[in-house]
């Protein structure tokens, strides 16, 4: 369910950008019912294509509620969070890029190692944990020295109906 | 649009030793949690052997929450190994059964269950197949009249609109051809009439219907989403049509009106043959009541919005009969009343043959009534609606 290292799938042309955010967290730290806030809102757009949008709008924001709240710990204050929703054939992707510290890349790139198994190594262990229950794939990619690219992928046809 | 992170509660129900969770719990740390916390541990210490953790009505959980839960119900399990806990969910909320069951799947004494069935008094008789066409055949009916009641109520075109119990679908697409909405949700619990929703959608080429699968009782949808909100011979069959209520309100936009539809059984009425009619619709109310619904509460429109909380009231009441269109649709109706009241739920409730025979007599001397060509058949309507206030 997890993997690094495949960025050619993200050639972004192979996709259609469906939406773009940027935050700059030094704003919004403190602000933490903002993350809350914007996966509703990005749950939402994902789900606009789904056969039962209000149900899938709840699922893939609970996901994508863990990787926000996975960001905003992260990240420090100066520094900025990307968002973006891109459309395959029969999924959508949302993309979460944040710079974080090396203690937790480090942390991070164990994700990788321990593909599969639970429990999930600090700091995606709930992502992780969530994600395998609700079997929704998440890739990670390191994708600068301090920098990590978190893709969630949300498969429309499948999910709740 | 979204409710506050900290508006969830925990509630402990000592007769059924059940734990109730509700609304959405997001907290950013484990300590927001302390009084859920509390109730949920006070409970536990204070239960029988098999205790019930109900977490239907909790729509949303971050896994900050989901871990402080996870640890109690963890130790909970291991103090007492003899103890059965039981995480009680319903499959609308789609990552709550997965999530839960990873949880039993680490402690033998812990079980989830998706308690999809038994969710209102009469489901097993309103989600039976043999409904679907009552319901078609209904609709056909009423909407002669709702089309022109309608927007005495409110509704015009280029609206957010939200059918709540939409059923089969019909009033919605009745409605996205003559309203023109901006939106339209269509929301239902049972999964077989939205599949043949979406087939006549499909049919029809509309496309542009949210169909949704969810609990009326708690929705998925946002707060003050909706400029028009219907809710149609639907709050008679649940017990606590308050609850409803304070959803269709929630969702509702302020200044947005809710409608609602429904029936007072027990003055459905006919000629020739009044009197064995009314006994049998009279009937037909008891029986409804025996099981916890209300078909009798037409008239109590008004007091049920306005004790919603919402003000500007509007009630009027319409009578389908056996001259609005093709009377062999009215028999139909009746016929198919019949076979469920009669065939089923007096069954059910255990009536002596004697009782039914007459029961019948009733609905069948209704059928003549709307098919005599002097005759005159009748089933009485209450439509109602309230606005949020700003
Ligand atoms: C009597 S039918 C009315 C259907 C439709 N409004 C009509 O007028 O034809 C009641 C509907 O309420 C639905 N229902 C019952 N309980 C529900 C719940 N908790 N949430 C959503 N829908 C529910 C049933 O599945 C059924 O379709």
């Amino acid at each position: 369910m997890i993997m690094t290292g495949q960025p050619a799938l993200f050639r972004q042309t192979a996709f259609q950008g469906m939406a773009a955010l940027v935050l700059d967290v030094g704003f919004f730290t403190s602000q933490f019912r903002l993350c809350d806030k914007i996966a509703e809102y990005l749950g939402d757009l994902v789900a606009q294509s789904h056969d039962d949008p209000a149900r899938y709008a709840n699922f893939s924001a609970s996901l994508i509620n863990e990787v926000i709240e996975l960001a905003f710990r992260s990240v420090h204050s100066g520094d900025r969070v990307e968002f973006n929703l891109l459309k395959g054939d029969d999924s959508v992707y949302l993309r979460v890029g944040f710079r974080c510290s090396e203690e937790q890349l480090a942390l991070l790139r164990t994700v990788d190692r321990s593909r599969g198994s639970t429990p999930f190594p600090e700091p995606a262990r709930d992502l992780m944990a969530l994600a395998h229950a609700v079997g929704v794939d998440v890739h990670t990619e390191i994708d600068r020295d301090d920098h990590i690219t978190l893709t969630l992928e949300f498969v429309l046809s499948e999910g709740p109906r | 649009m979204n409710r506050i992170s900290s508006s969830f509660s925990a509630e402990f129900d000592e007769t059924n030793q059940e734990i109730v969770l509700s609304g959405k719990m997001r907290p950013q740390s484990p300590r927001e949690m302390t009084g859920v916390i509390d109730v949920i541990q006070r409970s536990l210490d204070g239960s029988g052997r098999i205790i019930y953790l109900n977490v239907k009505r909790l729509t949303h959980l971050n896994m900050t929450a989901f871990n402080a839960l996870a640890d109690l119900l963890k130790i909970a399990c291991r103090a007492d190994p003899l103890r059965t806990i039981k995480v009680v969910t319903s499959s609308v909320i789609p990552w709550s059964a997965p999530l839960f069951e990873t949880l039993a799947s680490k402690e033998p004494n812990l079980s989830v269950d998706i308690y999809d069935s038994a969710f209102y008094p009469g489901q097993t008789f309103v989600e039976d197949e043999s409904f679907i066409p009552i319901l078609r055949t209904q609709t056909k009916m009423t909407w002669r009249h709702e089309r022109d009641i309608l927007p005495r109520h409110g509704l015009r075109d280029g609206l957010a609109v939200a059918d709540i119990c939409c059923g089969i679908g019909d009033f919605a697409t009745l409605i996205r051809r003559e309203f023109n909405p901006t939106r339209l949700v269509a929301l239902d619990h049972s999964k077989k009439s939205l599949d043949y929703a979406r087939r006549v959608a499909a049919e029809f080429g509309l496309n542009s219907i949210e169909y949704t699968y969810g609990d009326a009782s708690q929705m998925l949808l946002a707060d003050g989403q909706f400029d028009f909100v219907t809710c149609r011979h639907s709050l008679q069959i649940f017990d606590r049509p308050d609850v409803l209520l304070r959803e269709l309100y929630r969702i509702c936009k302020p200044g947005g009106r809710v409608y609602i539809t429904n029936e007072k059984n027990s003055h459905c009425l006919g000629e020739p043959h009044a009197e064995s009619i009314r006994w049998t619709y009279e009937q037909v109310a008891k029986l409804f009541s025996h099981f916890d619904m209300d078909v009798e509460m037409g008239p109590k429109s008004r007091r049920l919005l306005n004790d919603a909380g919402f003000d500007d009231i509007k009630v009027e009441s319409f009578m389908v009969t056996n001259l609005d269109g093709d009377p062999r649709d009215f028999a139909d109706i009746i016929e198919a009343w019949e076979n469920v009241y009669a065939g089923q739920m007096a069954v059910r409730r255990g009536d002596p043959p004697e009782f039914i025979r007459r029961f019948r007599q009733g609905f069948k001397d209704h059928v003549l009534a709307a098919l005599h060509p002097k005759g005159y058949a009748g089933w009485p309507i209450w439509a109602a609606s309230g606005r949020k206030p700003y």
